[in-house]
Order: structure tokens, then sequence, then C-alpha cells
């Protein structure tokens, strides 16, 4: 609180309302109601008929009004420096104007719309606890035909410093509140996604596994895995960008491949049918990789195509690793008339397949230097003996041990499929 | 992000300087869309050392803007770690790319 308070006769009276406006102001949280009390006891405390409080928009540098009872429709922008309000919160001091209309800085126009006769101001700046501007306060018409005292000056600027930090605290309130619902919205959206991705892999022969690590916020990484008497059909794809709209976007491309998936011959057609569907009014650019597989369980055949998705890996039987070679099809959601291919290979008794998302590769330490593909190659070569349970948890593991410390940036996904040695 | 600009005959270089990531992908798309009603426009990416998809998602958004408004786009200068991220997702084939600014200016001039 600045300056000394006045000791006129009603000084006990006057410090007591001002005792009860501060802890009025401290149980408010909720700015319209905070600034309705504000502006009653303003009026009360100084002995004003009106009481009329402009807030500072720092965005386009100018006041708005908050004018109360049946002036309240009445809206006013004034810009810094303009007027008496305008005035004060440029220099940030008090300003006691005792003939409004003697003043040129007063704009009548006001009067003129309301019927109101103004006939002295008093008025002050609204500050934060670190002095930042908050608003304006003015008091209008002295009751008992007076003007409003040096005192009343002095009694104002500690109304206003404790209004302005009531008024400040709404706003910091508010906005921890928004950023807590978005966070909840965040969460909500990640479990819904996690809740879209199957638990159930394929075992015996042909035994699968696979595991999505996310990262802190929604990302847009995927698997899935359908299984019809003949075929296994399996994806791993990566959308673009992270966040709800990513979210969206996944759950959007995964329901998608399980509809292609269920009616279509190849792997081909399911990535030209999803690219289309996706590609339509698609104005932010979204893409997603994919690389969608078909396992024929006589022959142990796969037939697959790849939408921009990282070559995956196979590990054969003998221990060579093989990165497989795929066609430069674009990723999925970019461009309508895109055109996929298909290719082949065959997994023998012993050979893994290892489909994995960027977010193995691009991984970052704390030291920010990424996990990389030799590194990945060098834990693949190792996995020989492993199901493809534990094939896939030692990669996340890897992955999770070299990025110890440092936060996820990007969602993580590995898919394995292990061919039972005879 | 910092982005450098100059005019070389008609053609608009813009050359955006740094790592295009998910955090910085939202000033370049605002910086780079704002540019495509250019008639002749080229991105130099020779400062760029890294671009995630949240950063190609840019170029896409670029390319359907630009040929919305007839204009044309090219890209130059690409390094060997921001061309293999192109050409994984597949999106190489689908740009005008050239290796410096000198034969993009005369691409697009031709």
């Amino acid at each position: 609180m600045t300056g000394t308070l006045p000791r006129d006769g009603g000084t006990s009276r006057r410090l007591n309302s001002l005792l009860e406006v501060s802890k009025a102001l401290a149980v408010q949280v909720d700015l319209d109601p905070l600034l309705a009390v504000i502006l009653d006891k303003a009026a009360e405390v100084m002995d004003a008929e009106r009481s009329t409080l402009f807030l500072y928009d720092p965005k386009e540098n100018v006041l708005r009004n908050h004018v109360s009872g049946e002036l309240a429709r009445h809206a006013v922008v004034v810009p810094l420096g303009v007027g008496i309000s305008g005035h004060v919160a440029q220099t940030l001091e008090p300003l006691n104007v005792h003939d409004a209309y003697a003043d040129p800085r007063f704009n009548p126009s006001f009067d003129r719309d309301t019927g109101f006769r103004t006939r002295n101001i008093l008025c002050a700046a609204l500050l934060s606890h670190d002095g930042r501007l908050v608003g304006v306060i003015q008091l209008l018409n002295k009751r008992g035909n007076a003007a409003f005292s040096e005192d009343d000056e002095t009694l104002l600027r500690a109304f206003a410093s404790i209004a302005g930090v009531a008024i400040d605290r709404t706003r910091l309130v508010a906005a921890a509140l928004e950023s807590k619902a978005i966070e909840e919205g965040l969460r909500l959206a990640h479990d819904i996604q996690m809740g879209m991705l199957t638990r159930r892999f394929p075992k015996g022969k042909f035994d699968m596994h696979a595991a999505l690590e996310p990262a802190k916020d929604v990302g847009g990484d995927f698997y899935d895995v359908l299984e019809t008497d003949r075929y296994i059909w399996f994806t791993v794809g990566d959308v673009s960008g992270k966040g709800p709209g990513a979210a969206l976007f996944m759950a959007i491309t995964l329901t998608l491949f399980r509809a292609s998936a269920a009616g279509l011959e190849d792997p081909s057609e399911v990535l030209g049918r999803m690219n289309r569907a996706l590609s339509r009014d698609n104005d932010r650019m979204m893409f997603v990789t994919v690389f969608a597989a078909r396992l024929d369980r006589e022959t142990g055949q796969v037939l697959y195509s790849n939408g921009g998705h990282n070559p995956p890996y196979i590990l054969r039987a003998d221990g060579a690793l093989e990165n497989l070679e795929t066609s430069l099809s674009p990723a999925l959601g970019a461009f309508e008339e895109a055109v996929y291919t298909n290719a082949e290979f065959a997994l023998r008794p012993g050979d893994m397949a290892i489909l994995y998302t960027d977010g193995v590769n691009e991984a970052q330490a704390k030291d920010a230097s990424f996990y990389g593909i030799e590194r990945f190659e060098a834990v693949l070569r190792q996995l020989g003996k492993n199901d493809a349970e534990s094939a896939v948890t030692r990669v996340v593991s890897s992955v999770g041990v070299f990025a110890v410390g440092a936060p996820p940036a990007d969602d993580l996904t590995v898919l394995a499929l292990r061919v039972a040695k005879d | 992000m910092e982005i450098r600009e100059e005019r070389r005959d008609n053609v608009l270089v813009l050359a955006p300087v740094g790592r295009v990531d998910s955090n910085s992908a939202g000033g370049l798309e605002t910086a780079l869309l704002g540019r495509a009603k250019e008639p002749k426009l080229l991105v130099d990416l020779s400062s760029v050392e890294y671009i995630s998809s949240a950063g190609l998602r840019v170029f896409l958004m670029l390319a359907r803007k630009v040929k919305e408004s007839g204009g044309r786009l090219a890209l130059c200068g690409l390094g060997a770690s921001v061309k293999q991220v192109f050409d994984l997702a597949g999106f190489s084939a689908l740009f005008a790319i050239e290796p410096g600014v000198d034969q993009g200016v005369s691409r697009l001039s031709s």
C-alpha cells in the first residue's frame, strides 16, 4: 500500500471500509463478481455517486470499460493517453479533476449518451503486485456537492492497490484453470488413443507382439494386427505432428485400416483407399506414414506396401540383418492421386520382422544426441534368441536407458513378428 | 524462426535458418504461407540442419497454396539428412528440388 491514510473525522469509518474491501476482495476469484464488488465498495468508501472501471487490454494497448448499473450496455474503448482515464493509464499517477467540463481531456459524449452529469472525477490506476497496469478506476461526483479531496486521493491509491492485485489474481487463477483443463483434455485424448490399440497378438507358429510408448504430449503413432483364416494383417504408422489433432488423425487412420484390410485383397489397395479418404478436404495437410503388410499363414510370404514409412528390418535365422527395400510411395493424406505398389518377402522358420517408428532412432539423450540407426541395428542383431514379446521389450528398454532423464520427445512404437523354428 | 529473404530476378528466395521441428513449425508455417501468393518462390534449405514430420507438413501446405494461386515453387540446398526425411516420406518426387539457389532460380525463370 502506498501513501499515508487520511486523518480527518471520518478516518476510522473509512479505514474500516477499506479493511472490509480488502476482505471482500480476498475471497473473490471470479472476475465479474469481483469487479462488481470493487465498483460498489469504491463508490461507498469514496462517497461518490458513480464508479466506473476500465480494464487494460495489453494486446491492443487500450482500456475497455466495465460500468456499474444501468450504464453497463455502453461499451467504451479508450486508447492510452486519451481522456482522463487514458491519461492515468499512461502516467500511472492519480488525477483529481475538480471541474470535469473545464478539463480539455474530459470527453462529454458519455454524459450526452446517458443523461448523467459529471461534475468532478477522481481517477487512479489499478496495478498488479509487480507494478503492471491492470486497469483504471474512476469515481464520479463526490456526494454533497464537494470535490474530491487530497485525502480521497490517498485513500483511492490504497484502494486501487488492493483492487489491482485482486483483479490480476483472478486472471492468474483463470489461466491456471484453463491450462489444467487443457492438460485433462490431452490426458483423455491419450487414454482414448491407447484404448484403440489391440492387446491381443497371434501366438504359436507366428508369434507377434507390439508396444507403443507414448510421448508426454499425445502423439500419432499406431499399430494394429488383424487375423483372418488365411492371413495376418499388420501395420505400423506415424502421424505428422503431435497433440490432439495428431491423435484424432491417428484414430481415423486406424479405423480406415481396419475397415479396408477386412474387405480388400492386398496392401497396396488398402493404402490407396486409406490415402484417398485421408486426402479429401485435408486443408491442414496432416499426413501419416503407414507400413501395411499381409502375412500368408500357409506360405510365410509377406505382401506389403509402404506409404513413406521407415523400412522394417528382418533378422534372419542365421543372424543376418536386412533392412527391407521399399518403394518411395508418399505418406498418406497429402496427395489424393498417389499410387501405392506391393512388394514381397518370405519369412522362414526362425526369422523375425521388426517394424518401428522414428521415435526409436530419433530418441534423444539428455545431451541431445540421437539414439540413431547404428545403435538400433546393434540391438536388433542381438535378438536372435528372443521371442516377439521379449524382443520388443529389449528394444524399448534400450531406448529408455539411452534417453533416461530426457523428456520423451515422440511416440515410440515397435512391432515384432517371429516365425517359430520347426 | 529466422528466415532470410532476397529477390533474385523475379524469384523470391526464402531461407529458413535452424531446426524445423514441432516447436518451430508453427512460425515457419505462418511465414511461408504468407508468401504463398508469390508467382515464383524458391525455398533454400541450406541453413536447415534438421526437419521433422511436422516440418514436412509445412512444405506440403505451401505447395498446395502455391498451386492454388497458380504460382511455382522449388526447393534447393537440401542437406543429406533433410533430403533423407523428404525421401523417406516419399515426398521428394512431389517437389521441384534443385541443388543450389542458382539452379533453383534458373529453373523457376525458365
